[in-house]
């Protein structure tokens, strides 16, 4: 008996926790638009079907254990078989499930329609970032981490949105159909924002499609939801929402700073120019790989510091920043990186960490190896 | 000292059938080691094979405790991530193919022979052979974490190109490891089909067999039919890897998704490996402890075929993300909805027994309770995984580790345990002691619900699976996971403890060691000797099941 | 054979009697429930792959 007390404790504590947590908002999220307005329906239905089954299933399993014991002197029936009882409870579950299937297919074959799109972006996955095109706009950039090293080492206080905070977060409109494409640079990632309800694999060499239409401005945080390598925990996704005016303002802007971009490729740059971009651009896109000394982590990811090859042979060198490796974890930057960028970020890697070559990169120089 | 060869004595296995008595005639076995070595006794291969299970058991959850205290709160503190990727990964591989199907496997050595009432399995040598290609698989597996560049880090799933192209060196003993592991579930399932199909006692028809025996059959033509599957995809691995083939590399025309399309034409069958078995042992101990026959025995039996049939059928639902078509993608929805109604089925039947039962609860019976009701959990966020939309927000995150772990720990963790509560008087002649199974089991249970629960949770609100460091908001859940895994793992200690304690002593069990127990097993006596059933038993199937 | 096809319907849905059950192990042969069976898997194959292509129009 006292067994028992404690079985219907433990049940009754596990099943109050469930709504409890609910109300906590310990729950998926509503989210902003219409498509994830349905999928949270389906989720809640799906839920409540299974704990009014629950209730049923195991309200007679307890009554069972509590009535039938035979501490209590239960003496036990010998019936082994009901067909029609059987065929009863095959049935009920089975309309259940068409009963639930019908508003998921619904569901799914409008998630699956990315016509009619106003706006067209593609993600790429690159091990451990995620790079933005809105096409046809010439306006590209990645957005990577920006929680610091200290916080997640422990050695400063933790932000609100830690491990949730890029430098450049996706800025899309509300009220219009964006449509991505997705695609990766080298492993299967997959993009993912909660509130949007989009999940969607990217994998190299392949194009998949998805699509949103965000109802409410704002800022929506996700992750990376596929294992890709070490820094899968610490790849963010962040959205930022905005009214249509001010997203049309943002691009116009955009635009033009990527137009002064390309102009800057043509003129001569100083050591101290290079060294200040090309320092940036490795601790945003190298240092993850390489580390922030350069002392890479063998065999994976080579040392750049006191590389001979590297010090050596500033072709090589050209050739793996562009090209990448061929079968091993190092990508090509010749679509992701612009040329004063690539010889920034060569120049820096030629001259840091007691690598003191002295020779310095032209973007110039790089915009004709590009154009090869 | 020359080793000695195993016993052969042809004399006494021509005649056995027609005259002889028991284990007085076999010559002595080897001592010591060799002993070991050399078996051919299904009883010892079986105690090894459950050895073994509970030794990777501890490996593995050592592992899912380093992953568990890093996780315990914020921050990296404790690994850095290329290790917790190692750590997820050789939990995972070696829970599922070092702990559970080991453990299985042993029982149905243990077991099978002696619910049929045949003497032996059918191929002894080769039974001998499958086990000890399992403690050479994984210590190779093991001795990748001490190689160059770690041990794999690509999840047990192994995706591919993370898997092939972006690998760490070690990949290459990962996957011979993992092809002697499958030769020895191969040559397992072998076994248990012919010694099934073969030697079952005179007058016992396939419908007599316990349910034990009829799922183990059922799971080792799942095997049989997956098993080459997985050694054919870790082989297209192979050649990616070391002989410039582009089976999963788009550079090369090959296509990363074939991957997981293989993989889980292998991994869904593999999932239903792992739990057909268990609503066997549970389908033996709830009518033994409600003294009543198991209701529904045909549709149980049939129950499970479909469930085998169906695990064919829906292996992309572990690939909704990947942009299937649509047709596929509601074809597998549809598939997987329906495969929850032959499980519901085995459900209401375990209720059916129990109800108008007369029911007591020892040790087996409480934990195959517990396996009733947190199976049922895991098969209801099964359901709700199953429906496509909603899993574009389930998928890859903590509510899908709460879903498989629900199934897997309190589901077939505790139908093994529940097994070895239920069968450790025949093997060993003492009932374990009631106390401390009765401590196992509270602690087990509250240990296991206060580490998964709360994963449901962390999942809905956004936290994906295999990251070694989280977000704020994700923090208490990760507190309450850490602490369950602490005393789910610590309170096992106990379980080690009271398994010596009753191999060494404690209350005499008799043949029959429980009261409502029928099957062949409880005519043998307790402990049971070497050899049984040198005669085969005349079986009288009395009683319907 | 219609009796063979049922008895596969009944264990495709997990319900059956224990009268028919017995008949069928008495007097079936197994290669025949096998073949039906395979033939059944397909056929559900084809009915839910028909539904899906349907649906998704």
């Amino acid at each position: 008996m006292r067994t028992f007390i404690v079985w219907m404790a433990g049940c009754l504590v596990v099943t109050l926790m469930v709504p409890v947590a609910m109300a906590q908002g310990w729950n998926m999220p509503v989210g902003v638009t219409d498509v994830s307005r349905e999928v949270h329906s389906l989720h809640m239905t799906i839920f409540w079907i299974c704990v009014v089954i629950g209730v049923v299933v195991f309200g007679v399993m307890f009554y069972s254990l509590f009535r039938f014991r035979r501490s209590r002197g239960a003496e036990s029936a010998n019936f082994h078989e009901h067909t029609t009882v059987e065929v009863i409870w095959t049935a009920i579950p089975l309309l259940i499930l068409i009963g639930m299937a019908v508003p998921a297919t619904a569901t799914l074959s409008k998630m699956y329609d990315p016509s009619d799109a106003d706006l067209d972006v593609m993600i790429t996955g690159q091990q451990w970032r995620w790079r933005y095109e809105y096409l046809g706009e010439d306006v590209a950039f990645t957005s990577s981490l920006a929680t610091s090293r200290e916080q997640i080492r422990g050695a400063e206080a933790r932000d609100e949105n830690y491990l949730l905070e890029v430098d450049e977060p996706l800025v899309l409109p509300v009220d219009r159909k964006v449509r991505f494409l997705l695609t990766s640079d080298d492993v299967i990632h997959a993009w993912w924002v909660p509130e949007l309800a989009v999940k969607q694999d990217t994998i190299p060499g392949f194009v998949n499609e998805n699509w949103v239409r965000i109802n409410e401005p704002g800022i929506y945080r996700g992750q990376c939801a596929e294992l890709c390598g070490r820094d899968h925990g610490f790849m963010p996704v962040v959205v930022h929402a905005m009214e249509e005016e001010e997203f049309d303002a943002w691009l116009v802007e955009r635009k033009e700073a990527a137009a002064q971009e390309a102009m800057g490729v043509d003129r001569e740059w100083e050591m101290d120019e290079l060294m200040e971009r090309g320092e940036g651009v490795y601790g945003n896109i190298c240092a993850s790989c390489h580390q922030p000394e350069g002392q890479g982590s063998p065999p994976a990811f080579p040392a750049l510091a006191g590389n001979q090859q590297l010090i050596e042979d500033v072709e090589w060198h050209l050739d793996k920043v562009i090209n990448g490796v061929s079968g091993a974890a190092m990508p090509a930057f010749r679509n992701t990186l612009n040329p004063v960028e690539i010889a920034a970020v060569v120049t820096w890697t030629r001259n840091a960490w007691g690598n003191d070559t002295g020779e310095l990169v032209q973007p110039a120089e790089v915009a004709e190896r590009l154009a090869d | 000292m020359a080793p000695k060869l195993p016993p052969h004595h042809p004399v006494e296995q021509s005649t056995s059938t027609a005259a002889g008595g028991q284990a007085a005639e076999h010559p002595a076995p080897p001592r010591g080691l060799m002993r070991w070595l050399l078996t051919t006794n299904h009883k010892e291969i079986g105690s090894l094979y459950l050895i073994f299970s509970l030794t990777m058991f501890f490996i593995g959850g050592i592992f899912a405790l380093v992953v568990r205290a890093e996780l315990f709160q914020p921050g990296l503190q404790l690994v850095n991530p290329e290790f917790f990727n190692q750590m997820t990964t050789m939990h995972g591989l070696i829970m599922v193919f070092g702990a559970i199907m080991p453990a299985f496997v042993g029982l149905a050595n243990w077991m099978v022979p002696l619910q049929i009432g045949a003497p032996d399995m059918a191929l002894p040598r080769l039974n001998n052979f499958s086990f000890w290609l399992l403690p050479v698989a994984f210590t190779l597996l093991l001795s990748t974490l001490l190689m160059p560049g770690g041990g794999p880090d690509f999840g047990w799933t192994f995706y591919a190109p993370l898997s092939t192209t972006y690998a760490p060196p070690s990949t290459t003993f990962f996957i011979l490891s993992m092809h002697i592991a499958g030769i020895s579930s191969i040559l397992g399932a072998i076994n248990i089909i012919a010694t099934i199909l073969n030697l079952r006692a005179p007058g016992m028809r396939l419908m007599d067999m316990p349910l034990f025996v009829w799922t183990w059959l059922i799971t080792a033509f799942l095997l049989i039919a997956v098993m080459p599957v997985l050694a054919g995809v870790i082989t297209m691995m192979l050649l990616d890897i070391n002989f410039g083939t582009s089976f999963f590399n788009a550079a090369g025309g090959g296509d990363p998704v074939l991957f997981q399309h293989l993989f889980w034409f292998f991994g869904h069958p593999e999932v239903y490996i792992m739990i057909l078995p268990a609503f066997g042992i549970v389908s033996a101990i709830i009518p033994t402890f409600s003294r009543k026959p198991l209701f529904g025995y045909a549709s149980m039996v049939y129950a499970t075929a479909s469930i085998a049939v169906l695990s064919f059928l829906v292996w992309a639902h572990h690939m909704f993300t990947v942009g299937l078509p649509l047709v596929a993608e509601l074809f597998f929805m549809y598939t997987t909805m329906l495969i929850a109604v032959p499980t519901g089925v085995k459900v209401f039947n375990w209720i059916s027994t129990m109800f108008r039962g007369s029911i007591s609860f020892e040790p087996p019976m409480l934990f195959s309770l517990a396996f009733v009701v947190q199976f049922t959990i895991g098969g209801f966020s099964g359901l709700m995984l199953a429906i496509s939309p909603a899993d574009f927000q389930y998928h890859d995150t903590y509510f899908v580790v709460a879903h498989f772990h629900y199934v897997l720990v309190p589901g077939a963790l505790f139908a093994i345990l529940a097994g070895v509560y239920y069968w450790l008087p025949k093997w060993t002649g003492h009932y374990p002691h009631l106390k401390l199974s009765q401590w196992h089991f509270w602690l087990s249970v509250i240990g296991v619900n206060l580490t998964f629960f709360p994963m449901h949770f962390s999942g809905l609100a956004g936290m994906p699976r295999r990251i070694p460091d989280y977000a704020l908001q994700f923090a208490d859940f990760n507190l309450a996971s850490s602490l369950g895994a602490f005393l789910f793992g610590a309170s096992q200690l106990l379980f080690v403890w009271l398994v010596v304690k009753c191999v060494r002593g404690g209350e005499k069990a008799p043949a029959r060691a429980w009261e409502g127990a029928e099957d062949l097993e409880w005519s043998v006596p307790s402990p049971a000797p070497l050899h049984t059933f040198e005669h085969p038993p005349t079986f009288r199937p009395d009683t319907p099941h | 054979m219609w009796n063979v096809v049922k008895s596969v319907l009944a264990a495709f849905f997990g319900v059956q009697k224990e009268d028919r059950r017995r008949e069928d192990f008495e007097q079936g042969r197994a290669g025949a429930f096998i073949a039906v069976g395979i033939l059944m898997a397909l056929v559900l194959v084809l009915l839910v792959a028909l539904v899906a292509t349907l649906v998704a129009r």
